[in-house]
């Protein structure tokens, strides 16, 4: 290795190395001091082509200058509340409505959003109801939509569909019948990436809106507790209990991961019929197995339940992403002024480039530019006309409750905790 | 004395002093929202009656105990057997080191996609994985964890125990065998009360190194199915920086100190190891 | 030597190298295939079409910048760890005699069992008061505090085996402290030095729950948070992450070349996090 006698010129470099640091680090940590600018901060993916695009068009016509940050990955909200009430917090910052933004809103760190939407009733008109109202507050607007919506749909592999003789389900029946044709095909009647935990709430989600209806989320949430307790609610534990036992979604569903492509590929391969997925998986499945998506691919809306509470129409998934404003922020009109961009038609077009689908009521006309036309009208025709949009249950809850919420949804699917189990982990939930 | 007074200032500051923020931080409840609130036993009171952090205590204990009896055996023999003269012990030992360069995190990730129930080495071997739900049971989760870190570890154990055997004194072989002693008492006799000190060593190393897994649980299962391998490193983990309850994620990492320490220390004066001169041998 | 060949750990030892083949063979087989390829053959497959594509992607989506992080923090925890045990083994080699030596002795023992999961709470709340959260100065100083116990225990083994007349000769002459340690002690222990070299530069280079909790931004990811992040940021692409693990060990594959023996001894160190 290092011989001593060069040792020191080594560390001479490092110690150089580390001052050169300190000084960078110096540089840039004086964020908010500076007058003329505001911080956004944003989830970091491929989508923040789009936020730099918007954020250099905004800073070309406006004295006061938006500044983009953002953070990676999995980790946004955990390092978003901890950073919040520090010097380093965003004036504007990325979320996902609902329990995402709850916190703040108590701990008083939100600006409601009814001045600026007074000065400029576009902010809130402009956008899909069902949509604006995911980032609602005890009654007051608190953000506004910035990115695609992302509903959850039903996909299929048309070829193993055709080959066991199953037509895509109209009802909850139609898809129990369709499992044992499925299975004497040797195939896996839905994939299901039970590893990532966050799939398999997918489907509660959806039979419990068909079969509860979407009061009992709503009952829930305001602190409720007994509404998991209702015949509503077991009604629809028993529906998934009956799914699961019949062998639907295989038995190593748990091992199996939506995120290292596991689930995406066992439909693609056609060892599996039926996904239930984000909007998202169909650019995923252009990537895993492009002549699959293009000829192989088929989607739907979730079954509907005969004798269910919920409307057919209903959705749930991501209603969309938010931008909130920081109440201690600085430049208000210039911010209202930045958040007008979310229904620009430079913003849609941006958006739609990339496969985003945003929910500004004039998205219709900028659609025939894109390329998957006809999945993204499809996608828009049902946020538009669904009567209820069910934001996913780990996003309407606040994010602490993450991990207790997905852990008792995995459990009561592979059998290890009981409805009772189910009820009492549900209960358990914190609500404010 | 003062040549001393640096490292120990740095090691206080940045080592010592969280630990004792740790300590201050367990009594008080701080959601990063504000500033920390003092709250007296509250976090303690709700930990024990927390199932899940029992059931994370025990399986940290169990986890720990999984991989010194899955990895001493393994790599005595192993030590033991690369200790000797074999003409291509250069090239095994080159591709035997490669689990201990990669990180955690890299070799979470490989086996993971290994391990996937249709597409990974489970689809290909039905005989032994059955239908490869290996990370929807508890057992076979477990199994997992402690095959991974076995993969990782065992070279590292291997290699104290190679040169440990190595300093063996061949004349007690030779004394052993004009006893009449064949090859197997000879290791029982002679080998393995020789390789005592690294024993102890390499026991230590996998406590500690067994009681704060965490990289592994974190990648490969999550904790889950359900909470079934929710170990304390990574139920702290869950606590601190997903649940936003800082107070009750110190109070978890306190009595992970707590337990490691009383376990090393344990096992420290069981094998009378506190002479500072023993410490060495196998080490470096 | 010994006698016969021993089979039955000769049995072992080869399972074992399929079992440390089997990954290498998979992470090698997937980084140079595309995504459609990988997943039409499952991760048992080897390529038909070798393509670079993936790490070019890799590239492209930031990894020279977490690799040039991974550098940065590696270089500086070495050299604080460089810098500070030396000065330490030494004090404690010749004044064990003391009370205050052996105290301090102990504090670095006690701190062997110390696990960083530990103190990850508090030390998020000092950088962020201190402002070096998202900072690498903030991944830097936690790691190299947690390699002192094990380099200080490395490095003291090391200066004990020096010879006590070589000290009493150099005192006779009227050596100071400083040219014992420069003349006598550095060139004595060079061994233990590069051990805890290559230690502490292992501990840095995979380290990663420190940058877990302590970074935020893009600039400031290292390699280990890369990989880690990569399967949320970028779909399910696995051979452009296979390919990034295994650009992250090429440089520690090629020390391994080159100093095999120095890192083999470091490596005896690493179970001791």
């Amino acid at each position: 290795m290092k011989a001593p006698a060069r040792l020191p010129r080594a560390l001479a470099a490092a110690t150089a190395m580390v001052m050169g640091l300190s000084l960078a680090a110096c540089g840039n940590s004086d964020s908010g001091g500076d007058s003329n600018t505001f911080h956004v901060l944003v989830y970091g993916d491929t989508g923040n082509k789009v936020e730099k695009d918007i954020v250099a068009e905004f800073n070309k016509t406006s004295k006061v200058k938006a500044v983009l940050d953002t953070i990676p990955g999995a980790d946004y909200q955990a390092k978003l509340q901890t950073i919040i009430n520090t010097k380093q917090a965003p004036d504007v910052f990325f979320n996902w409505g609902g329990g995402s933004i709850r916190p703040f809103v108590k701990a008083g760190l939100l600006q409601p959003l009814d001045d600026m939407i007074k000065t400029d009733p576009k902010l809130k008109s402009m956008f899909v109801p069902t949509v604006f109202d995911a980032a609602t507050v005890d009654g007051k607007p608190y953000g506004v939509p910035m990115r695609g919506t992302q509903p959850v749909l039903l996909f299929d592999n048309k070829k193993v569909l055709d080959s066991a003789g199953v037509q895509q389900p109209k009802t909850l029946d139609d898809l129990m019948a369709a499992v044992p044709k499925l299975k004497a095909k040797g195939v896996t009647p839905i994939a299901l990436g039970g590893g990532d935990k966050w799939p398999t709430l997918m489907w509660f989600e959806y039979l419990y809106d068909r079969i509860a209806g979407p009061d009992v989320l709503k009952k829930a949430l305001s602190g409720d507790k007994d509404v998991w307790a209702s015949p509503d609610s077991k009604k629809a534990l028993a529906a998934i209990k009956q799914l699961v036992g019949t062998g639907a979604f295989g038995k190593n569903f748990d091992s199996v991961k939506y995120t290292d492509g596991g689930s995406v590929s066992l439909v693609n391969k056609g060892k599996a019929a039926f996904e239930l997925m984000g909007s998202w998986y169909f650019s995923q499945q252009q990537d895993s197995a492009p002549a699959f998506a293009k000829d192989g691919l088929e989607y739907t809306t979730f079954p509907t339940v005969s004798g269910g509470k919920g409307d057919p129409s209903d959705l749930v998934g991501n209603t969309n992403n938010y931008y909130s404003v920081m109440k201690k922020a600085p430049h208000k009109e210039a911010i209202a002024k930045f958040l007008a961009f979310m229904y620009s038609e430079r913003f849609i077009n941006d958006q739609l480039q990339i496969g985003n689908l945003p929910t500004t009521t004039n998205t219709k006309d900028a659609l025939h530019t894109s390329t998957n036309a006809t999945y993204l009208n499809y996608q828009y025709d049902l946020v538009a006309k669904a009567k209820g949009f069910q934001l996913s249950w780990d996003q309407a809850y606040t994010q602490d409750n993450a991990t207790q919420l997905q852990n008792a949804i995995q459990q009561y699917f592979n059998g290890s905790i009981d409805q009772d189990g189910f009820i009492k982990a549900m209960q358990g939930l914190k609500t404010d | 004395m003062a040549w001393a007074l640096p490292a120990t200032v740095f090691f206080l500051l940045f080592a010592i002093v969280p630990l004792i923020l740790v300590a201050v931080l367990s009594f008080t409840s701080w959601s990063g929202l504000g500033d920390p609130v003092f709250n007296g036993l509250d976090n303690w009171t709700k930990l024990f009656d927390d199932p899940v952090m029992i059931k994370s205590l025990w399986l940290s204990v169990l986890l720990t105990g999984l991989g010194v009896v899955v990895q001493t055996p393994l790599s005595i023999l192993l030590g033991v057997w690369a200790a000797g003269s074999q003409r291509n012990r250069a090239v095994l030992s080159a591709v035997f080191f490669v689990p201990l360069l990669l990180s955690a995190t890299a070799v979470s990730i490989l086996w993971r996609s290994l391990l996937d129930p249709n597409f990974g080495v489970p689809s290909q071997m039905k005989w032994l994985f059955g239908d490869g739900n290996l990370f929807g049971n508890q057992s076979t989760a477990i199994g997992v964890l402690v095959f991974v870190a076995a993969w990782q570890f065992t070279p590292l154990h291997t290699l104290i125990y190679q040169g440990a055997t190595r300093a063996i004194p061949e004349v007690l072989y030779q004394a052993a065998a004009i006893d009449g002693a064949g090859r197997v008492r000879q290791f029982f006799h002679v080998t393995l009360p020789q390789l005592r000190n690294a024993i102890i060593t390499s026991m230590i190393l996998m406590i500690v190194g067994g009681l704060t897994t965490f990289d592994t649980v974190l990648i490969l299962t999550q904790g889950g199915p359900g909470t079934d391998t929710t170990i304390s490193a990574y139920y702290m983990y869950d606590k601190a920086f997903k649940g936003f309850d800082y107070g009750t994620g110190a109070a978890v990492a306190l009595l992970l100190v707590v337990v490691a320490t009383v376990i090393s220390l344990i096992v420290v004066r069981v094998s009378g190891f506190d002479k500072m001169a023993g410490t060495q041998e196998g080490v470096s | 030597m010994r006698q016969r060949p021993n089979y039955l750990a000769g049995i072992a030892t080869l399972c074992w190298l399929v079992l440390v083949g089997l990954p290498v063979y998979v992470m090698l087989g997937a980084s140079f295939q595309s995504q459609s390829d990988f997943s039409a053959a499952g991760p048992l497959s080897w390529p038909a079409h070798f393509t670079f594509d993936n790490f070019v992607s890799d590239f492209q989506n930031g990894f020279g910048q977490y690799f040039l992080n991974t550098v940065i923090v590696t270089v500086c925890v070495v050299a604080i760890v460089a810098l500070l045990v030396p000065p330490l083994a030494f004090a404690i080699v010749r004044n064990i005699g003391r009370r205050s030596t052996r105290s301090v002795f102990r504090l670095f023992l006690l701190g062997l069992a110390v696990p960083a999961q530990a103190v990850i709470v508090p030390m998020f709340y000092v950088m962020s008061q201190l402002g070096l959260y998202d900072n690498l100065i903030g991944v830097i100083l936690p790691t190299a505090a947690f390699c002192l116990p094990v380099c200080a225990l490395i490095l003291t083994g090391t200066m004990r085996e020096i010879a006590p007349e070589l000290f009493e000769a150099m005192t006779v002459d009227g050596a100071s402290t400083h040219r014992v340690f420069f003349q006598l002690v550095v060139p004595l222990s060079r061994g233990g030095l590069s051990t805890i070299v290559v230690f502490s530069a292992l501990q840095a280079w995979n380290g990663f729950l420190f940058p877990l909790v302590l970074t935020q931004s893009e600039s400031s990811k290292v390699i280990t948070l890369g990989l880690y992040n990569f399967r949320t940021q970028y779909g399910t692409n696995v051979p452009g992450l296979l390919a990034a693990v295994l650009m992250s060990t090429v440089p520690i594959l090629l020390v391994y070349l080159f100093a095999r023996r120095a890192l083999i001894q470091g490596l005896m160190g690493v179970g001791g996090k």
